[in-house]
């Protein structure tokens, strides 16, 4: 059962605005419109009578780009989409009913998701494609045509009837055909003769009526998610500021998480191009690279990971466009469902959350993107006795082998460790911190590292005897002598 | 519509608590692992969700250790994530895993300034996590209030560290321990929780690495003859001499040529 949609290319922008091609109007938004801004006007008549009316030209490239987009984020639905150009998408819907908790709520969900695109829809529900097509055509549910929005075959005809001939997006020859019939819905249409209609109109409507109803079968082709992702939003308006790319890039990763979802895919890493205005002396475009803990496609967690991003980005310039890109997908396994997800029901997008909280690996990769790569991680300890070398930090989630083999035939260990030893002075062969030092124990000789000496960034020889000492403030401290003094290198806390 | 309660009723409710009495708590708390702490804790033990801020004078006197059983427990046994927020230094491995924290289990985030308040929002909101700690000299009690409650919310423990100058500031954590070296020991004084006052400052009895000497408190301090008894101020020996002490207290990761070893003994004197 199909459903269509049918994208308008209009923004919301304060002044009136309307798409020509061809010097004549194809479509005005709601105040163009209030003003007698029809479709198929001249240019120079609509100027007469809303002189403040803005103009852009037909751009085909951007509208394709648009159903695309629509396509892909459709795929978050259903995985039999189809394309009837140049602006409707039909879903093939029956298969999603369940999982989604019924018609109305799946309805409502898909409509949302395209609204959420940035477009005008019109959707309808109805069994056949070609019905929903003429359906939505006719104004969609929010002209009355569509409801009550239903699958049963049972009502369709009397649904159709109620249709005007002239919003079907019919040729132009059967149109005239049928008005000089003096027959002005469908109903009017349906009660003639097939055969005679099929005579003085064409076999091909009288099919088109057949398929409608369901009493031929109406193949559709397929829409083919492509093999990698990448699309691209052109902004309505340049923009330096993050919030508004963030909600922006929200619509981009709707659609890679759709199409995540109909490849039964994930990704680790995507990356989101920012195309700058051109100045001089600045990158035309700078590319920020998402990465991952796990495999995901969650279009929430996506979002989360790149408004950090954005947050902490300087701008060169105003960005004009985003071009979002995945291009090593990974197999991700169905949709789960929390088991006692709170509204009682299996809401599309919840995959693997818990009762209400984020995972560890959700909380990894927001906090890698907000503090950097390296201002997460986790501890091993490494069997070697220079105590610099014996931490080891390690990436979050990596895989950790089970240590221990040499680290247990040493000392006590200190708990912070500092980065680097600090001297302390000495007065009569005693170290000194706020008073003279107690030595409690020692000395544990450590004499290692010839190998990496001179290396850069090494520890390098060390020939050191630490003891444990007390101060007369009862810190607990881990001092050593070595030939240059005594230094203070941990703390007991 | 219900009666109204009886007054009895309600000051049997677990969330009601008198002033003079400690307060019970429906959950049991986690162990901290020292008996004498556990008894003077509501509900036994570290109250699971909520914050709780320690004061340590200093660093070294053993604060750390205070929690080291507790976060055990969570990470070993548990298998709950324990979440450490800006620490002051670096954390040393093998003494965590000494004290028998599971190591891949533990989270350590370097978030400088404001970012460690916005991380240990976003650790207390996720699952798994057992107990963050964290180092925030810069809190204000509004930051600390919105911590405690996402600690509540998410049932987790939530450790402040602050410096010991914050124990005058009002604070909304319902436990705040000032804490202070005393010898070998760690002195305890529970400034606030949710009951009675306790008014004796406890110590207790942190694992050490060492013993002080009996009679050797750090304000007389004699000669630590025993300990390193080739100290003595007038002549410090040189490193090649301190070798002959025992080998179960030396880390020698190489085999030293002899040619070597001479040289470096001729080379390398004080």
């Amino acid at each position: 059962m199909p459903l269509d949609a049918r994208p308008c290319a209009c923004s919301d922008a304060a002044p009136p605005c309307a798409v020509v091609e061809r010097e004549r109007i194809v479509v005005a938004d709601d105040r163009a419109q209030a003003a007698g801004i029809v479709s198929g006007l001249r240019l120079a008549s609509a100027r007469a009578r809303l002189p403040e009316l803005v103009v852009q030209p037909r751009d085909p490239a951007q509208e394709s780009a648009a159903l695309t987009r629509l396509a892909c984020s459709a795929g978050a639905f259903t995985s039999e989409v189809s394309l009837a150009p140049p602006a409707t998408l039909l879903l093939e819907i029956a298969c999603s009913l369940r999982f989604f908790g019924g018609v109305e709520r799946l309805f409502a969900g898909i409509v949302q998701a395209a609204t959420e695109q940035g477009l005008r829809v019109q959707a309808a529900l109805a069994p056949t494609p070609l019905a929903a097509q003429w359906l939505a055509f006719a104004g969609g549910a929010d002209a009355g045509f569509g409801t009550p929005a239903s699958l049963d075959a049972a009502p369709l005809a009397h649904r159709l009837g109620v249709l005007p001939l002239a919003r079907l997006a019919l040729p132009a020859a059967q149109e005239k055909r049928l008005a000089a019939f003096g027959a002005g819905t469908l109903a009017d249409v349906l009660r003639l003769p097939r055969a005679g209609l099929a005579r003085r109109v064409g076999a091909d409507f009288v099919a088109d009526l057949a398929r409608a109803l369901g009493e031929i079968p109406d193949p559709r082709a397929r829409f083919v998610f492509p093999e990698h992702f990448s699309q691209t939003l052109e902004l309505p308006a340049r923009s330096e500021s993050a919030l508004a790319l963030a909600f922006a890039a929200r619509r981009l990763i709707a659609a890679l998480s759709g199409w995540l979802a109909a490849r039964a895919a994930g990704i680790r890493e995507c990356f989101l191009d920012l195309r700058c205005e051109r100045t001089t002396g600045a990158p035309p475009a700078l590319t920020l690279s998402l990465s991952f803990a796990e495999v995901t496609r969650d279009a929430q967690r996506i979002g989360r990971v790149l408004d950090e991003r954005l947050a902490r980005l300087q701008l060169p310039a105003s960005v004009e466009s985003l071009c979002l890109r995945a291009t090593a997908p990974e197999p991700l396994a169905g949709r789960e469902a929390a088991l006692f997800a709170a509204d009682g029901s299996s809401a599309r997008g919840h995959a693997a959350r818990g009762a209400g909280g984020a995972t560890i690996a959700e909380l990894i990769e927001r906090l890698q993107a907000r503090l950097g790569e390296h201002g997460v991680y986790r501890l091993a300890a490494h069997p070697e006795h220079r105590p610099e070398n014996a931490t080891q930090k390690n990436a979050p989630l990596a895989r950790q082998d089970a240590q221990g083999t040499g680290v247990a035939q040493h000392g006590p260990r200190p708990l912070w460790l500092l980065p680097a030893p600090q001297a302390l002075s000495e007065q009569g062969g005693r170290p000194q911190r706020g008073g003279p030092l107690h030595l409690l124990a020692g000395p544990e000789r450590i004499e290692s590292g010839w190998w990496d000496e001179g290396e850069p960034s090494a520890v390098g020889d060390v020939r050191r005897d630490y003891f444990i000492a007390v101060s007369q403030r009862c810190e607990w401290l881990w001092i050593f002598r070595s030939e240059a003094g005594w230094f203070l290198h941990g703390l007991f806390a | 519509m219900n009666a109204v309660p009886r007054l009895d009723d309600i000051l049997t409710r677990a969330d009601v608590w008198r002033g003079g009495v400690m307060a019970t708590s429906v959950q049991p708390g986690l162990p901290t692992g020292f008996a004498e702490l556990d008894a003077e804790l509501p509900g036994g033990g570290w109250a699971r969700g909520g914050l709780c801020e320690l004061l340590p004078t200093r660093t070294g006197v053993g604060e750390l250790s205070l929690l080291l059983p507790a976060l055990a427990r969570l990470s070993a046994s548990e298998l709950s994530w324990v979440v450490c927020v800006a620490p002051p230094h670096p954390l040393h491995a093998p003494a965590l895993a000494q004290g028998g924290i599971a190591l891949e289990r533990l989270l350590i985030a370097g978030a400088p300034g404001r970012d460690a308040a916005w991380t240990c929002a976003r650790a207390l909101d996720t699952d798994g996590v057992g107990a963050v700690v964290a180092w925030l000299p810069g809190a204000d009690a509004t930051l600390l209030r919105r911590l405690h409650l996402a600690a509540e919310a998410n049932r987790s423990l939530l450790f402040v560290f602050r410096p010991a100058a914050c124990a005058a500031e009002a604070s909304p954590a319902p436990l705040r321990l000032q804490l202070d070296g005393e010898g070998e020991r760690l002195r305890v004084h529970i400034l606030k929780r949710r009951g009675a006052a306790c008014a004796l400052p406890l110590s207790l009895a942190v694992p050490r690495p060492a013993l002080l000497p009996a009679a050797s408190l750090p304000a007389a301090m004699p000669a630590c003859a025993q300990a390193a008894p080739t100290l003595s101020p007038s002549s410090p020996p040189p490193l090649s001499s301190l070798s002959s002490l025992p080998p179960s207290s030396h880390a020698l990761a190489r085999p030293v040529p002899a040619a070597l070893a001479a040289r470096r003994a001729s080379l390398r004197l004080f």
